[in-house]
């Protein structure tokens, strides 16, 4: 009980993100942006450095250092950071021909904030936040199976509810056969 | 009967019933969570294996109708069953057959006159994740839309678990204080993680 307690914001937000992504043409939209600040920056790259590296530069120099991802730089070197966040994702847009740098910030969308959260990773940027994240997935995981085997134990102990439930147990499993068999 | 037994016995019922599909939602969250986990080994074999490769035309205007353009690829290829069309870059047009167990995948070489066709071998991560994935009323077959459906009470069921659930602890003087914290130290770290990303 007291787990479910603990991680019904998780529960909550996967039924919730599941739903709105099982209808994904009527609640997706494609990012819209806003333009936060736009500054010179010169920033002086090792030569041999890739765009990992240099986006990190440039985060960690406008003290935004956090999860991103970055492409190949396109045409005269410009270079597109897209900064990683649940709640306000930002573009960071760097152009070392005119020494032009712009951030931006995407526009608030519940659907896109679900749809963020349900697929966030973790272990795969250098970040502990998003590390931490990771492993309270790994717990989720861990708890639902959990639940699964006590709520199984204690229908079981439930004599009254034995005929019903294994009736239930038996019409789930013959649903998922038949689409694991059909679809 | 009253409303705390009727709680309970949906609570119970409602979880017998979506066990299965609630089983499958967790340990296939496992190669999402950590792909490096499931990567096949070097030596292993190719997970798709090549059905037919073979000359083919079929003229792709620009602007043309993929989905239409796909039915004619599957008619002449010889398949059937729903699927996905989608065109990577001027050069190729790729179609995919979703199947738990069974998925096909057909290439369009546009410049080179050729069709491929590559079957995928069973493979635990690959199956679970397509059941984990598989959603949505977009493709034109009514066991899909069966299948999406079926997410979507599956949703509504974790929501429901969710309420009675609540109601429950709420029923329960003794673990109302405990109750509280956990629930405080969730939501307190789930803001933590929205808020500190």
């Amino acid at each position: 009980m007291y787990l479910a307690l603990f991680f019904m914001p998780w529960m909550l937000m996967y039924a919730l993100s599941t739903m709105l992504m099982n209808h994904g043409p009527v609640f997706r939209k494609p990012p819209q942006f806003a333009v936060e600040r736009e500054q010179t920056y010169t920033a002086a790259f090792p030569p041999d450095a890739g765009p990992r590296q240099m986006a990190q530069q440039v985060l960690s120099d406008l003290g935004m250092d956090g999860a991103h991802g970055v492409g190949k730089p396109g045409p005269g070197g410009r270079l597109t950071i897209n900064r990683l966040d649940p709640v306000a994702p930002r573009r960071i847009t760097y152009t070392p021909a005119d020494g032009k740098l712009i951030v931006e910030r995407q526009l608030f969308r519940a659907p896109a904030l679900l749809e963020r959260l349900h697929r966030r990773r973790g272990f795969q940027q250098p970040y502990l936040i998003d590390d931490a994240w990771g492993l309270s997935v790994d717990l989720v995981i861990a708890a639902m199976v959990l639940w699964l085997a006590s709520g199984l134990w204690m229908w079981w102990e439930l004599r009254i509810t034995r005929r019903l439930g294994a009736l239930s147990i038996a019409t789930g499993l013959a649903l998922f056969g038949f689409f694991l068999l059909t679809i | 009967m009253t409303f705390n037994r009727f709680n309970r016995r949906l609570h119970l019922y409602l979880g017998a019933l979506l066990l299965l599909w609630f089983f499958v939602y967790a340990i296939s969250s496992a190669p999402f969570a950590h792909p490096r986990w499931f990567e096949p080994s070097s030596d292993s074999e190719p997970l798709w294996v090549t059905r037919f490769d073979r000359p083919y035309e079929l003229a792709v205007p620009g602007g043309a109708d993929l989905k239409a353009i796909g039915a004619q690829i599957v008619r002449d290829a010889g398949l059937n069953g729903s699927f996905g069309v989608y065109q990577p870059n001027q050069k190729q047009i790729n179609l995919y057959f979703p199947n738990f167990l069974k998925p096909v995948r057909v290439t369009y070489f546009i410049d080179q006159k050729r069709l491929h066709t590559e079957d995928r071998r069973f493979r635990w991560p690959q199956f679970l994740q397509s059941v984990h994935a598989r959603g949505g009323y977009e493709r034109d077959s009514l066991l899909d839309d069966a299948w999406a459906v079926l997410v979507d009470l599956n949703c509504i069921g974790l929501l429901v678990w969710i309420a009675s659930g609540l109601y429950m602890w709420w029923k329960t003087p003794g673990v109302r204080g405990w109750g509280w914290l956990a629930l405080a130290a969730g939501w307190g770290l789930f803001a933590l993680f929205l808020f500190a990303g």
